[in-house]
């Protein structure tokens, strides 16, 4: 019998979904023996029936995203989160914890009413049970390839929480950090092959955190390359969504870890 | 005799949205395109975040076509501190706009328009017949994503494309890999054009008339001004003044206008207007084809879109060759923090895209506002379905459903 997995979309951009289209090869072989039988942004035969496997992509912002999200869960063995908005909320949410939603409306549409009921972003672990996290921005399409394969094999899928220092140093790649420039690279998950840091561009904690993320030393190698108090938190936020608190971070006097 | 044709949830395109035809008597009495993407307040998250994290902010907005986004707001902090970038930083991001267009329009054509010509309702469906179609698009997106990936650092959301250059640059060695890849990639970019000149597109003249684009409707070149097919010239720091954007109360994306009028912008609406400027390969290829540009039906934007990405592999290697000329490349320019408001506007590949932010004199942003392709289409969208149910009305619910998606699609929202 085919594996039956559905592909969800809710509040993002898709680059997630487009992640799983640029899996070409992997495609191929994986089509053998799944069958893709909901898949919007990709086909018009979608059936919400019975899923082995969902993966959803995106935050829950809407009722409409919410209602979609718990269908989707009752209807499924397993439920994937895939990239950082379904993980962690997105760069949507890295201002939640900064003004109402009142606001955050009426800063982009002019007035409060919107065609749809709104909230100010979620995870989906936030509404619903969630088996597997792919978190990034995009998620890694090899991971979601190692995890289809893995479900497949019968095998859970494991991603060790550790630090995206240790890809670097797998890839030789000249530690930023000690050149001098920002990385959020000791306190972020591995798993992306550290492509940022490759380019010269310092990490940007797109996969959240990684396990023991020690943030007020962070904070405190971001000031020493430049930047203020203010601006280490604002970067580090980004994409941490509900998962970066700084009121619970503690601080470097009281040695306290997130 | 009224009749109401709803779908729902469109399928095969990036965004969410439905659309609600009602007609009493064989005749239109109301349309209602409806996007129902959850709102992500671009406008208020790059609120109080410092000018080098804007372009990594908004890139979210489109997985697709983050490219343009991150290279609109570039310009937009660039343009504020007034910087502009040097040669070879333009020349790169040309090149990485090649990328761009290769992934998002073989994306569009092959996975998202082609099987409603085929008669599948996927890509995955068609493969089993028409494996070699379907390997083709996988190629043309790969060339492009591999683009993406060396200037911009990843396929999706690269981030070395940053305000003032390139963290790192590609060497010698790799920008000639480009090179053989656009040239290896040639016959396949013919090949689609011709398979999208010869698909049997339904009949439909658009009753919209006005067109916009970048003054040059060529995708690379990131131009400051902007014109109207009636005309009309202006530049980008009075975008806000000719095109109007008004929420809609029954859409999450605002709905634009100019002068009250929709307009169309796009692919169809710069291959129209670009016909003097093709590369002569291209003007030869276009002699060529059964369908013959300027057009007004809005499913021909398929083949335009083949078009632009034939050309654009043609300017990628003369953009290999401008770029070779001066190794050792410097990718980075200086940015000098200024408090002011800046503009940034560029062909996406679904059309105009506009950036506007104001920031401090510690480069922190004050202010934003971001006016995208879809948005700006939502009337223009409104007014072929008009068009198409008036024109074809006759037909039973189900094929008139079908070809009200086919519409919607050509747009790519």
């Amino acid at each position: 019998m085919m594996v039956k997995i559905g592909i969800m979309g809710l509040t993002g951009c898709s680059g997630c979904q487009c992640e799983i289209l640029n899996c070409q090869d992997a495609l191929e072989k994986i089509l053998k023996r799944v069958q893709i039988s909901y898949f919007p942004l990709a086909q018009d035969n979608n059936e919400f029936e019975a899923f082995d496997v969902l993966f959803v992509e995106g935050s829950v912002s809407t009722s409409l995203d919410l209602e979609k999200v718990k269908k989707g869960r009752e209807k499924s063995k397993l439920l994937v989160a895939v990239g950082t908005c379904a993980c962690y909320g997105g760069v949507q949410s890295q201002r939640n914890d900064e003004a109402t939603l009142e606001e955050m409306v009426r800063a982009v549409y002019g007035s409060d009413r919107l065609p749809v009921e709104v909230f100010k972003p979620k995870a989906v672990s936030q509404v619903v049970k969630v088996d597997y996290e792919l978190p990034g921005c995009p998620m890694d399409k090899r991971q979601f390839v190692y995890t289809v394969a893995s479900l497949l094999a019968g095998v859970k899928p494991f991603f060790p929480k550790i630090p995206v220092c240790h890809e670097c140093k797998l890839s030789e790649t000249e530690c930023l950090t000690l050149k001098g420039i920002p990385c959020q690279g000791p306190v972020s998950f591995a798993g992306c092959g550290a492509p940022c840091t490759s380019a010269g561009v310092g990490c940007q904690g797109c996969r959240g955190n990684c396990d023991f993320p020690n943030f007020p030393q962070m904070v405190q190698l971001l000031k020493e390359r430049g930047l203020s108090e203010e601006d280490a938190y604002k970067f580090l936020k980004v994409f941490r969504g509900y998962t970066f608190s700084r009121k619970e971070m503690g601080s470097l006097e009281d040695e306290k870890r997130a | 005799m009224k009749r109401e044709l709803n779908v729902d949830h469109l399928t095969r395109v990036e965004g969410h949205g439905a659309v609600d035809i009602v007609l009493e008597n064989d005749r239109l009495k109301e349309i209602k395109l409806r996007f129902t993407e959850g709102p992500r307040f671009f406008e208020f998250i790059t609120r109080e975040r410092r000018f080098n994290e804007i372009p990594k902010i908004v890139s979210r907005i489109c997985g697709i076509c983050y490219v343009s986004h991150r290279l609109a707001s570039a310009t937009a902090v660039e343009d504020a501190f007034r910087a502009s970038p040097t040669e070879e930083a333009s020349l790169l991001r040309k090149l990485l706009i090649v990328g761009e267009y290769l992934e998002s329009h073989a994306l569009h054509l092959y996975f998202l328009a082609l099987p409603d010509y085929l008669g599948y309702p996927s890509a995955v469906a068609m493969a089993k017949e028409y494996p070699n179609v379907v390997k083709r698009g996988f190629r043309i997106k790969e060339v492009g994503n591999k683009i993406m990936k060396l200037i911009g650092g990843k396929t999706v959301h690269g981030e070395n494309i940053l305000p003032g250059g390139f963290a790192s640059v590609p060497t010698r060695e790799q920008l000639e890999e480009v090179s053989r890849w656009l040239n290896e990639l040639l016959n396949d970019l013919e090949a689609t054009l011709y398979l999208f000149d010869s698909l049997d597109y339904f009949e439909l003249e658009s009753p919209v008339e006005l067109e916009m684009t970048l003054s040059d409707p060529i995708p690379t070149e990131m131009v400051s001004n902007l014109s109207l097919s009636d005309g009309t010239c202006f530049t980008k720091f009075e975008f806000e003044h000719f095109v109007q954007e008004e929420p809609s109360p029954y859409s999450t994306a605002k709905r634009s206008t100019v002068s009250g009028k929709p307009f169309r912008i796009g692919p169809l609406a710069r291959v129209n207007r670009a016909l003097d400027s093709f590369s002569d390969p291209v003007k030869d290829a276009l002699k060529r084809l059964k369908i013959s540009f300027p057009s007004r039906n809005p499913l021909h934007a398929n083949l335009a879109r083949a078009v632009e990405m034939l050309e654009l592999a043609y300017r990628g290697m003369q953009l290999v060759e401008e770029l070779l000329k001066r190794y050792p490349l410097k990718g980075s320019f200086e940015l000098s923090v200024k408090e002011g408001t800046g503009f940034g506007v560029k062909e996406a590949p679904r059309g105009t895209l506009y950036h506007r932010y104001h920031f401090d004199s510690e480069g922190y942003c004050k202010g934003a506002n971001i006016i995208t392709p879809t948005a700006q289409l939502q009337a223009c969208i409104e007014e072929d379905l008009k068009a198409l149910v008036d024109a074809y009305s006759y037909l039973p619910d189900g094929e008139l459903k079908k070809r009200a998606e086919m519409l919607i699609r050509a747009y790519d929202p």
